[in-house]
């Protein structure tokens, strides 16, 4: 028997969880670096942190949400100011693009008798993911917690710490905004190309 | 009973289920009696729902996950 120091069962349990949560941790951090070395690090920092400070978790409280806060503000400490993307301070209100009523719009012949789903059958993972890359990065982080990650509202303000206007405000721009990248795509179809 | 622009602003608080019960009941009823609405709700919702598959699909590299635990045990 050695005399190592063993953790109390508690936090290997909890270690364990957040480790389940790793999936959900890296597609984040790949969405915020851009690239997979840097969402590697980050994830690991991300741990590095958590398990740190793991005795200051409250059981009983959101630890997934305690993580992607640890991963945010890493990303913010460590990683933006040396982000290749270019700056995104351009939040200006473009963002009342509708794609649905751009296909209302437009004099699109759909082939089926849901133009909806046509629609939707025309967008590649490839393009989705290009054009969530393309957000900036304040609309990709509350677009991404909500819409792939299924954080409620009060939870989004409580990750990036925003008050919960703000986030309501980010995640419709940001919302909008996607489908304006994401309306190029549909150029198969030129008459719904009108207004690009 | 809501109006179309009522419930247009209402489209995402609705579609997040962060409406209080009496507006979501006020949003519902406007989309059951209004085919556009409905009709452009249910496409905004399986856009939302098309966006999260679309990312949900990346997954953590298998190394990384074992130095994640070897981090714990160090």
């Amino acid at each position: 028997m050695t005399n190592e120091p063993q953790a109390p069962a508690g936090a290997v349990q909890l270690s364990e969880e957040a480790i389940s949560h790793i999936d959900a941790l890296y597609r984040m951090a790949l969405r915020l670096t851009g690239n997979a070395p840097d969402a590697e690090d980050l994830v690991q920092e991300t741990y590095l942190r958590a398990f740190r400070s793991l005795h200051q978790f409250r059981p009983g409280t959101n630890l997934r949400a305690w993580l992607f806060r640890i991963l945010m503000n890493s990303f913010i400490n460590e990683y933006r100011r040396q982000s290749r993307r270019p700056a995104n301070t351009s939040l200006e209100d473009l963002d009342e693009f509708s794609l649905y009523h751009q296909m209302l719009e437009s004099d699109f012949q759909p082939s089926v008798a849901q133009p909806e789903q046509e629609v939707l059958a025309r967008l590649s993972e490839e393009s989705v993911l290009e054009a969530l890359d393309e957000l900036p990065v304040e609309f990709r982080q509350v677009v991404l917690l909500a819409d792939v990650e299924g954080f409620s509202y009060k939870e989004i303000a409580e990750v990036l710490r925003i008050p919960i206007g703000t986030v309501m405000s980010r995640l419709h721009r940001g919302r909008r905004r996607l489908q304006r990248l994401l309306a190029p795509c549909l150029c198969q179809s030129p008459s719904l190309c009108h207004g690009q | 009973m809501l109006n179309c622009n009522e419930v247009a602003e209402r489209l995402y608080s609705y579609l997040d289920r962060e409406l209080s019960p009496e507006e979501m009941a006020a949003v519902q009823r406007h989309l059951d009696a209004c085919p556009p609405c409905r009709r452009w709700f249910v496409f905004e919702e399986n856009m939302l729902r098309y966006v999260g598959e679309c990312a949900r699909r990346v997954r953590a590299p298998d190394e990384l996950a074992a130095r994640i635990r070897e981090l714990r045990q160090s």
